[in-house]
């Protein structure tokens, strides 16, 4: 097992891809493997069992992207294979990640977790998109099977929304105001989007996602008889996210758990 | 199937004169399915069973998935994720098997699960301590589980019950498999790692080997109707023949003082078995029974307002 690695040490130049390049992939990685992470919690306590395995089925979706992306980084830094990925996913120290506060939350709640499902999957199939003609032609090649299995994430988090909405949407409308504090969060930028922009790692910026995400998060909500003011408004929570370098109050324990068996024996191979 | 024990069909589904025409239908070969007229004792015996491995697959999801957040590994989580829900999965499955009978439905047997007044496998009532233990679970418990499962399923006389377990007698054979890579991670890794796996093995090996249960009565009812194929003794005899020398070809030692190598009898033998612990879980009183039916009817409640919203809440859920 390799040292924990800290902040610093992302933003030498790995071979192959321009540190905005990197900051950019692991900020869609870090989010990934955060969110899949969570979801993950709920296996066995589903609400139904068929809720269960959907849920559980889309955690691995998100976990599997996560590999896929850090596997990019990863190889581009020489350092292929599962140690690799686990490197980047599990041994950074915390100032190292780039996740949002929206992926990192805990949503112990059904509720929170069904939105969150819902907010971070519309916003995952705009990035998707927008990386389809990346000019890093490893990011590019894994569109085609996240969009596949995001179109299946974004229509399960609209069939189950438009259900508990219509008789639930009391539940619904405090875990949307619940979010709201980190809700955005999953818009922050990578470090140094403009010049990740630049190299054509992306073609839109997260500012106009941002946009189309509201619009049609907004249009949701009507659709299923809430409010679209619910998504509005500035944070009144004294902690927020101001930028990608900066942990949510939970990750500490959270990050504690992910690399605990690691940290029992430094020489094991598990 | 002979002449004289071919059931009458009415509208496409069999009855029986009494109980002797259907043990004959059995013997024969006859497979019994939801819409015949199978004898109550038959649809009480049955049902029982199928609800006993379905609340077992649920709780040992629940075993599992306490470490899954702290897998080494993303490959490991995915994997450790996706065999877990192998286990909810066939819960699912046998679920429906058990409501098609039309005793309970699914709702009054997951109630009646997180409420304690049914049971399930004595190995669901302990905790996984570390991750060892998770791996212990995949690699003696699952062995166990696979064993009496392909026994249930060699010659099983309920239709759906044999059909479900073709799929699940698969999956938890790859399972088996795949805690057979996960021991030799740790048999052949660090002394760390194989004082984890040792310590495992002795909070794990008399819970695996007590879950065939004591020696199956002489007139077990399963037996006869072809719902179990072996004796429970049988299986549990097998288990034993094949893991001690496995564990102990890889340094690992059985805690059991008494166990050896019987040279005239040419087989392994283990000290006889103290059935308490196994008897305690069965009355809720295992290591970990109270904390994991709390945690899983907390979870049931809390979740309640989800069902509701789907309209499944007291619906019986088939």
């Amino acid at each position: 097992m390799a040292e924990m690695t800290d902040g610093a040490a992302l933003s030498g130049k790995p071979a192959g891809l321009s540190p905005a390049a990197t900051e950019y992939i692991l900020a869609f990685a870090d989010d990934e493997h955060m969110v899949g992470a969570r979801h993950t919690t709920w296996i066995g306590l589903g609400p139904f069992l068929e809720e269960d395995l959907a849920f559980c089925s889309i955690a691995q979706d998100e976990l599997g992207h996560a590999i896929a992306l850090y596997t990019v980084v990863a190889e581009s830094e020489g350092a292929a294979g599962e140690a690799g990925v686990d490197q980047l996913a599990l041994l950074r120290a915390p100032d190292a990640y780039r996740s949002s506060w929206l992926a990192e939350w805990p949503c112990n709640d059904w509720a929170q977790a069904v939105v969150r499902h819902w907010l971070y999957d519309t916003a995952e199939a705009l990035r998707w998109d927008a990386v389809a003609a990346s000019t890093v032609p490893q990011l590019a090649a894994i569109v085609p099977g996240a969009q596949r299995e995001e179109q299946f994430h974004t229509r399960h988090a609209a069939q189950f929304m438009a259900q508990v909405c219509t008789t639930a949407a009391a539940q619904i409308g405090t875990a949307i105001q619940e979010l709201l504090p980190v809700a955005h969060t999953v818009w922050l930028p990578p470090v140094d989007e403009a010049a990740a922009l630049a190299e054509g790692v992306a073609t839109r910026s997260f500012a106009e996602m941002e946009q189309d995400w509201q619009a049609l998060v907004e249009a949701d909500l009507s659709k299923w008889g809430l409010p679209a003011a619910l998504l509005r408004g500035q944070s009144a929570s004294e902690q927020r996210q101001t930028d990608r370098t900066v942990r949510s109050p939970g990750f500490t324990p959270f990050h504690q758990d992910l690399v605990e068996v690691f940290s029992i024996d430094p020489a094991a191979v598990w | 199937m002979t002449a004289t024990t071919m059931p009458a069909t009415v509208s496409g589904l069999n009855h029986w004169a009494g109980l002797d025409e259907f043990e004959a239908f059995i013997d024969d070969g006859g497979m019994v399915e939801p819409g015949d007229a199978m004898p109550e004792v038959y649809r009480q015996e049955v049902f029982r069973f199928i609800e006993f491995h379905a609340n077992s697959e649920l709780m040992g999801g629940l075993t599992e998935r306490d470490w899954i957040p702290k897998a080494p590994g993303l490959r490991l989580k995915q994997i450790f994720l996706a065999k877990t829900q192998d286990e909810i999965g066939h819960a699912h499955l046998l679920y429906m098997v058990a409501a098609d009978m039309g005793v309970k439905g699914r709702t009054e047997m997951l109630e009646d699960l997180f409420s304690g007044r049914s049971r399930f496998h004595n190995v669901f009532h302990y905790q996984a301590v570390t991750w060892a233990d998770q791996i212990a679970i995949a690699y003696l418990v699952d062995a166990a589980a696979f064993a009496s499962q392909r026994a249930v399923f060699a010659q099983c006389s309920y239709g759906p019950y044999k059909r479900v377990l073709k799929r699940i007698v698969a999956e938890e054979g790859f399972h088996m498999r795949h805690g057979e890579e996960m021991l030799l991670r740790m048999a052949e890794g660090t002394p760390v790692q194989h004082q984890m796996f040792q310590e495992a093995l002795n909070r794990w090996w008399w819970p695996a080997v007590q879950l065939f249960g004591p020696d199956s009565a002489p007139d077990d009812p399963l037996l006869r109707w072809k719902i179990k194929s072996e004796r429970n003794e049988d299986l549990r005899d097998a288990y034993i023949q094949k893991y001690v020398p496995l564990l102990q070809g890889y340094r690992f030692q059985i805690p059991d003082d008494g166990v050896h190598f019987n040279e005239e009898a040419g087989k392994w033998v283990v000290s006889e078995i103290d059935w308490e612990p196994l008897k305690a879980t069965m009355r809720q009183g295992g290591p970990d029974s109270k904390r994991r039916i709390t945690n899983a009817a907390n979870n049931w409640a809390d979740t309640a307002w989800v069902r509701s919203a789907f309209n499944l809440e007291g619906a019986g859920a088939p």
